[in-house]
């Protein structure tokens, strides 16, 4: 019905609802969203307020490290507090809005790669896809739909994906999304609690059935709950948080009965090289002709692709997913030798490719992207410091086998063939091994640390994203996902949102 | 063996686009070298033969244009660089990755100059 600030409410109140959604950010609006207008009464709690404050953003404080064979550690200790808002809105108040489903090949098996593999297929997933994209109202994303503009044909191995911008985000459209994140609530069967901090999930005494939640507000009220169901909705890293720190009846934590809450935490990350006197940088020098409006799109409004690995590409290459994403290059060339050696190459490159007096291509800038592989040593875990409400601290252990090493390196290398076989153009990629965690640059994108598989051995939650174990307890957000390809993730996790939501119905009674 | 002002002749006319099947390419004027610097690509060329150490002029020219240099060896190259991408023969030179025809050109280049 409203807005409510939860330290307002008298101390230990009960706030009692059909489904208690924990989290106000993309997923959990969403998934309110789709109850308007229905009986089943909802409360949303929300830790942050209406504004991005410090005080709230303080208990994102954490570590993370982040490894690979052959590369130094390197401490990325901001990057929890920095990859996520904690506000209404969740980090929509900041997101980039990129738009992008997981490709048919994100959900296969692979057996190439260990741990691959969803219990749903983009084709069960593509009405929700659907929907998710009405909401952001975006164009739809039809699997295998021909490219939106004349494309670069590179051969079986890559294609060109699309990638779409929505408005709906607190740093594009400010208005819309204080709208998107505002106006759900004041539905008469809504409810969204400010300042309501979760710190505890109370299990009842068989350990089957939330049947509480902690509430603590800074001002120090505490309150409590009770709900017929409950769905996790804080985010990709704090779903972790929560589950592993609420541990008095299930020692090792909510749902985390065979040591897999935390595991297989899998980020993105942009592997670029800058130019100098020695290199050219990361680059392709393509042919003359070829269209290049499809992927290199200054509007964000339209959509902009990427040279995507197929699955029979990932298979014949022995990569995971892989993107390469192209920019105009900015300014001129670096002074020195470097910038007639990449002339020649052209020059001689588009006479062998039959574009003899042309000229030489153009030259333009890219970056790419490989699939962090599914591992149960990449994992999130509790630090014995704790915040000012009594939640320990997280640490990232962010984990790269020499499969995720060599995954890259295939795809560059298998990229740069089909380029070249095919007369597209050639490809620089002068990134060393052994220094690709120190030049990642890495995206907020937290996936996989509550993963989905039918098997309670083998996944947090089953494929109706309901924690293996617990009756009444479902997540919702990207750290479902069994693997995380290389799409931006909010579009899959708010397709998997309306998905709970259907799922949800029924048992809750929805009647319009 | 190939003068360098054969193959530079050759690289002209395809760069130029001039070549036809019925213009002998050696008939093009060696200045039509438009879009490849010699100093440059024959710094690529000297990593190539840095890298194939036993590689002389005469060798590589019965390798690159072993009927002579006319606009069909174009054709014959352009395949060789396509099947050298597909079967892997790549030559990397500061992070590109070239066919290792395109080195071995480079490095005739660099035999020649
Ligand atoms: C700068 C930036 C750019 C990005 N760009 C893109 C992009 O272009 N495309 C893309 O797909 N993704 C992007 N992302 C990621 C995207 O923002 C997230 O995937 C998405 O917002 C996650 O939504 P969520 O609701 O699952 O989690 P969150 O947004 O993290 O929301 C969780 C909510 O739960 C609340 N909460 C947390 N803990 C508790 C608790 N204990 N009790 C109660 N409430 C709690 C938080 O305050 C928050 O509102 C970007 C992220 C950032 C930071």
């Amino acid at each position: 019905m409203a807005l409510i600030d939860a330290q307002a409410l008298p101390d230990a109140s009960r706030i009692e609802a059909d489904l208690i959604i924990v989290g106000g950010g993309l997923a959990g609006i969403t998934i309110a969203r789709q109850f308007l207008g229905t009986s089943v009464r909802i409360a949303v709690l929300e830790a942050g307020g209406r504004d991005i404050d410090m005080d709230a953003q303080e208990f994102y404080v954490g570590s993370a490290t982040v490894r690979a064979p052959g590369n130094p550690d390197r401490e990325l200790n901001n990057y929890p507090v920095q990859s996520r808002t904690r506000v209404l809105g969740g980090s929509g108040m900041v997101w980039g809005g990129k738009c992008v489903p997981l490709d048919p090949s994100d959900f296969a098996e692979r057996p190439w790669i260990p741990h691959s593999g969803w219990p749903i297929t983009r084709q069960d997933l593509q009405p929700y896809y659907d929907r998710a994209c009405d909401l952001l109202e975006i164009p739809h994303f039809p699997p295998n739909a021909p490219p939106a503009g004349p494309a670069i044909d590179v051969g079986p191995d890559f294609f060109s994906a699309p990638r779409v911008f929505t408005r709906y985000s607190g740093g594009t459209d400010e208005d819309a999304f204080d709208r998107f994140r505002t106006e759900f609530a004041s539905a008469p069967n809504v409810d969204v609690y400010l300042h309501a901090n979760v710190t505890r999930i109370g299990l009842n005494a068989a350990g089957d059935r939330v049947e509480t939640l902690d509430i603590a507000c800074l001002n120090g009220r505490r309150h409590s709950t009770a709900a017929k169901s409950y769905i996790l909705a804080t985010g990709g890293i704090e779903n972790v948080r929560l589950l592993l720190a609420s541990n008095d009846r299930a020692p090792a934590g909510v749902g985390n009965g065979h040591d897999l809450v935390g595991r297989f935490f899998q980020a993105h990350v942009v592997y670029a090289v800058d130019g100098n006197a020695e290199t050219e940088g990361s680059a392709i020098q393509l042919s003359p002709g070829q269209p290049t409006a499809l992927y290199i799109n200054l509007k964000r409004g339209g959509p902009q692709s990427v040279f995507a690995a197929t699955l029979e590409g990932q298979k014949r290459l022995n990569s995971g997913n892989f993107t390469c994403t192209l920019y105009a290059n900015a300014g001129p060339p670096a002074p020195g030798g470097v910038a007639e050696e990449t002339a020649a190459i052209g020059a001689l490159a588009a006479t062998l490719d039959g574009k003899a007096g042309q000229g030489r291509g153009p030259l333009v800038g890219c970056f790419l992207m490989a699939e962090h592989f599914p591992n149960p040593d990449s994992r999130i875990t509790l630090r014995p410091e704790k915040d000012a409400l009594g939640l320990p601290h997280i640490h990232m252990d962010w984990t790269y086998s020499a499969a995720d090493l060599d995954g890259l390196e295939h795809a560059v290398d298998g990229l740069a063939d089909a380029l070249g076989a095919r007369g597209k153009g050639r490809l620089c990629w002068p990134g060393e091994r052994s220094a690709l965690v120190a030049i990642g640059n890495a995206s907020r994108h937290h996936m996989g640390a509550t993963r989905m598989h039918p098997d309670p051995k083998r996944g947090v939650v089953d494929a109706d994203s309901k924690v293996h174990g617990l009756a009444n307890l479902h997540i919702a957000g990207s750290s479902v996902f069994p693997t995380s390809g290389i799409a931006n993730p909010t579009l899959t996790l708010l397709a998997l949102a309306i998905r709970l939501a259907d799922h949800l119905k029924p048992q809750l009674g929805a009647t319009r | 063996m190939i003068a360098r002002r054969d193959l530079i002749v050759f690289l002209s006319a395809l760069s130029a686009g001039a070549a036809s099947a019925a213009m002998p390419v050696l008939a093009a004027e060696p200045s039509l070298l438009t879009g490849l610097d010699k100093t440059a690509g024959g710094r690529i060329g000297q990593a190539w033969l840095k890298e194939n150490p036993g590689a002389t002029a005469a060798a590589l020219t019965r390798r690159l244009a072993p009927k002579g240099w006319s606009p069909a060896t174009l054709e014959r190259l352009r395949l060789k660089v396509a099947d050298d991408f597909r079967q892997g023969r790549v030559f990397r030179h500061r992070g590109w990755r070239l066919a290792d025809t395109e080195g071995a050109l480079f490095g005739l280049l660099a035999l020649t100059a």
